[in-house]
């Protein structure tokens, strides 16, 4: 599409104001099943977010059609839109800010540039491992997926931005099967390095979880000592994510309301949305209205420093942008929980009597991100006296995702980017309510 | 038309030039928009418009995707070719000539959302938040959602199908959230369905504003619930968001002919109790999970899934169904063009029992009434679930008594079906979208009340009476 062309035939139609963003992505997903090639897909796709300030109110149209005919309907369409909105928050398309930092590395030429048949090699070698690895081995699927992502923004104030990004993730789903029982494995590594993918590594990791699960049973329903593993505290912790953006918090939908400065968490707890992360695709130097992101420190050992912000909800707080205005409202990039000093194994070693989660599963139905209670479906082991003593299933652990954060006790060293693109180490939680047998 | 019909059969030709023995191009074209009001404000308005062309080529087993939202026929053709490379057999497959099919005359939309003024659908949102937000002055925040969804696709294959197809979609969402005393608790409810806006002059707006309401209330003042193994009644409705988790899915041919389900090679067999019929159609006149085609082009059907507690029939895809040897049930979806189908759900349901609510209530003597269920997932490798219940009641000497927040279920699939003994005769289906490998798509969910035996219920309370 002509921008200069729509930006004309706005202004003409009394748009004061308006922005596009462009991205465009490209993917390859390769998936390995009993040796053969079961999946292959690539896709190069482009797409245009216009928001348009109309009376100071804002319409948006999201189009893949890109050609410059749609240009009218484009302009009346976030003109009706703003017509009909009655919210009071502002309308605004930023002039941009002096500096945005300079990200040369979340975008690695040589892993779009390697051969596509590295990476068929790659999985179907450890296709063969995972198979040879046990004869319990039931079912072996291996997949790799790789993205490249690249926005441009541009508005009627001169603001002109551009970032690209790539990344990609390698691991395996198995089922292994004995006489009496079949369990699952799953797991990725994910990096815009292809020599980070040390596929021996994840492949035993994944076999040895889903074999040690064999026989997995519930245990009688009690409160338990709690361990969680770094992933299972991914998938617990991405679903509270929203808690911290003002915009849920001014909509009276978050728990941190008037909690700034307070103690919400242990000590030990530090949180922060680092958005120059390596090797993570979502790393960004600025926002979807163009505004340069920034470290921050959401908690900081325990003290709720900051919420989330984009340009509304900071003018709402007359505060600044805290650079986290993505998708029309305000997320994290990469949301990190700092890792503390424990091993992984020390931490499972000092429980007397509790449970080592190592997933957790139905985070979209079972964590409700307003209330913060949550109560999911969790596998692990059993432990006692600092012995693993059996793996455990079909338990729910539940509890309210703030208190949890004040009965941390431990937290491993082991920090970890998750399939879910947050970041986690394991923690070691005082006490929690175990439902099983 | 979407694209020249010659440039799709140049596509599904340049596809079969190295060997493959099936190419296919999905076309689609969508109109949707999304309201959002809070606090009986309209927020936000978001129109959106989509193109895209997928291309399918497999051999064997084997299949490769590609999809762009190009529309120059020479990036078409190119990425045909690229996307052969993946195969090199001398022998080539001559492609049937295209045939087009009839659109079927099931589903007809009599007010298409773009013929809808913006102004109209406001009202649409305005009164839902009135009627959630003047129920009780504990609920504090209403969210109402309007989203309106036209999605027109063509479907052609070098097996000579060739479907075209408009489907819309529209649907009407109210969350309310109750806050009293620094706690809070949420409710929503809301309906949706295959017509166009028709549909709201049939839909009980208000209601469905205040049930939202009426759950955020009762939930702020309800106990934790205990956890611990109790009989379980399941109400009817949403409540079949247990088959769709905890069988459906198992039932897929996407984990089936893997090997990968609970219920790999288990048809013919008892998977269920007698008394249990369950259904996925995709023909039902205008509902959520229906088509006339599905995204491979096979008609839509009725498939018995499970009959007197029998496993009947799998939900199987095209490429599966060369797996499983097969026919396809016309159960193949995809969320769009970015996705390649496989087997899914459409109107997923157990059958009527003989049962009444009121006599499996009387009948438990200690249990847990989950009258509205939240969502789940299951894992189908070993058919472990879990779902949430967004309105629970404990019950007490064969009566409902107080209710209790924050209830997780979990059992699993192979286990659960058997453990069923009682099924009402309320049979009712409710929107749900479901997410899965070829992305999210509508689907309903439905069954009658049902009682499960012994079911593990997880809450925040410390076990037992």
């Amino acid at each position: 599409m002509n921008i200069d062309k729509l930006f004309s035939r706005a202004s003409e139609k009394g748009i004061s104001d308006i922005q596009v963003y462009l991205s465009d992505k490209t993917n390859l997903s390769i998936e390995i099943f009993e040796g053969d090639i079961d999946k292959y897909e690539i896709s190069d796709t482009s797409s245009l977010i216009i928001r348009g300030i109309y009376n100071n109110k804002m319409g948006t149209f999201v189009t893949e059609v890109l050609e410059d005919e749609i240009i009218d309907e484009v302009v009346d369409t976030i003109i009706a839109s703003a017509k009909e909105i009655d919210s009071l928050d502002d309308a605004i398309i930023y002039e941009g800010d002096k500096e945005y930092k300079k990200l040369d590395d979340i975008f690695n030429e040589e892993l779009a540039n390697l051969d596509v048949k590295k990476k068929i090699q790659t999985l179907k070698d450890m296709d063969k491992f995972l198979h040879e690895y046990d004869e319990r081995m039931s079912v072996v699927e291996t997949m790799y997926s790789e993205n490249t992502n690249k926005v441009v923004l541009k508005n009627s104030k001169g603001l002109d931005l551009e970032n690209i990004a790539n990344s990609a993730y390698m691991g395996g789903s198995v089922i292994v099967k004995d006489d009496n029982d079949q369990r699952v494995g799953f797991d990725v590594l994910i990096s815009n390095d292809f020599n980070d993918f040390d596929i021996k590594k994840i492949a035993k990791e994944i076999a040895d979880n889903a074999l040690a699960a064999l026989g997995a049973k519930p245990v009688p329903s009690d409160d338990y000592e709690i361990v969680f593993s770094n992933g299972a505290l991914a998938t617990l912790f991405s679903a509270f994510q929203n808690v911290f953006s003002a915009d849920a918090v001014q909509k009276n939908m978050s728990l941190l309301k008037g909690k700034l400065n307070e103690k919400i968490g242990s000590d030990l707890v530090t949180i922060v949305d680092d958005p120059f992360m390596k090797k993570s695709a979502r790393s960004r130097s600025f926002d979807d209205e163009g505004v340069a992101t920034a470290y921050k420190e959401l908690i900081q050992d325990g003290v709720l420093k900051t919420y989330l912000h984009n340009l509304v909800t900071a003018k709402k707080d007359d505060v600044a942008s805290t650079g986290n205005g993505f998708g029309g409202s305000v997320a994290a990039v990469n949301l990190k929980m700092e890792s503390g000093k424990s091993k992984l194994d020390d931490m499972v070693q000092s429980m007397d009597e509790g449970i080592f989660i190592t997933d957790v599963q139905g985070a979209h139905a079972g964590a409700n991100a307003v209330s913060g209670d949550f109560s999911l479906q969790a596998n692990g082991y059993y432990i006692k006296n600092g012995k693993k003593e059996r793996p455990v299933a079909l338990i729910t652990v539940a509890g309210n995702f703030i208190d949890m954060l004040k009965d941390i006790t431990l937290v491993g060293n082991d920090g970890k980017l998750s399939y879910y693109g947050v970041t986690t180490p394991s923690v070691k939680i005082k006490s929690m309510p175990v439902s099983g047998s | 038309m979407l694209l020249e019909k010659k440039l799709i059969e140049k596509i599904l030709d340049t596809a079969l030039e190295t060997g493959a023995d099936f190419s296919e191009v999905f076309i689609e074209n969508r109109n949707a928009s999304v309201l959002q009001s809070v606090s009986g404000r309209l927020e936000k308005s978001n129109n959106s418009k989509s193109f895209g062309v997928g291309v399918r080529i497999a051999k064997s087993t084997q299949s490769v995707y590609a999809y762009t939202n190009s529309k120059n026929p020479d990036d078409l053709i190119k990425l045909a070719s690229d996307l052969s490379k993946s195969f090199n057999d001398e022998n080539k497959i001559e492609r049937t000539p295209l045939m087009e099919l009839e659109v079927g005359k099931k589903h007809q939309v009599k007010i298409k959302p773009s013929d809808v003024a913006l102004k109209d659908k406001v009202k649409l949102l305005k009164q839902s938040y009135i009627a959630a937000s003047s129920f009780d002055e504990v609920i504090k925040q209403v969210m109402v959602y309007l989203i309106d969804d036209e999605q027109i696709v063509l479907i052609a294959n070098s097996e000579g199908r060739f479907v075209t197809e408009t489907r819309v979609r529209v649907r009407l969402m109210t969350s309310a959230i109750a806050s009293d005393n620094g706690m809070m608790q949420t409710g929503s409810s809301g309906d949706g369905s295959g017509k166009g806006y028709e549909f709201f002059d049939e839909m009980d707006i208000d209601g469905h504003g205040e049930e939202a309401a009426r759950i955020a209330k009762t939930m702020l003042y309800a106990d934790d619930c205990p956890s611990g193994v109790m009989p379980v009644i399941i109400n009817n409705a949403f409540g079949g968001v247990i088959f769709h988790e905890a069988c459906g899915h198992s039932l897929e041919a996407t984990s089936v002919a893997k090997n990968a389900s609970v219920f790999s090679g288990k048809k013919g067999t008892k998977i269920a109790a007698d008394i249990v019929n369950a259904i996925d159609d995709g023909t039902i006149e205008n509902a959520w999970g229906s088509a006339n085609y599905d995204d491979e082009g096979y008609p839509q059907r009725r498939r018995v899934l499970i009959k007197d507690g029998i496993l009947n029939s799998y939900m199987i895809d095209k490429i599966n169904a060369r797996r499983m040897n097969e026919e396809p049930t016309g159960s193949s979806r995809r969320q769009n063009y970015k996705f390649s189908p496989t087997s899914r759900m459409s109107n997923t349901y157990i059958d009527n029992g003989d049962s009444t609510l009121d006599e499996m209530i009387k009948d438990t003597e200690y249990g847990l009434f989950a009258k509205k269920l939240g969502g789940g997932s299951v894992n189908p490798g070993n058919g472990d679930f879990n779902f949430s219940v967004m309105e629970g009641y404990m019950i007490r000497d064969g009566k409902i008594a107080e209710p209790v927040k924050g209830a997780a279920l979990v059992g699993n699939g192979g286990d659960i079906l058997h453990k069923i003994d009682m099924i009402a005769n309320n049979l009712e289906r409710q929107r749900g979208m479901c997410g899965s490998a070829s992305g999210s798509i509508p689907a309903d969910v439905g069954q009658p009340s049902v009682r499960v035996q012994a079911i593990t219920v997880g809450g925040k309370k410390k076990g037992a009476k």
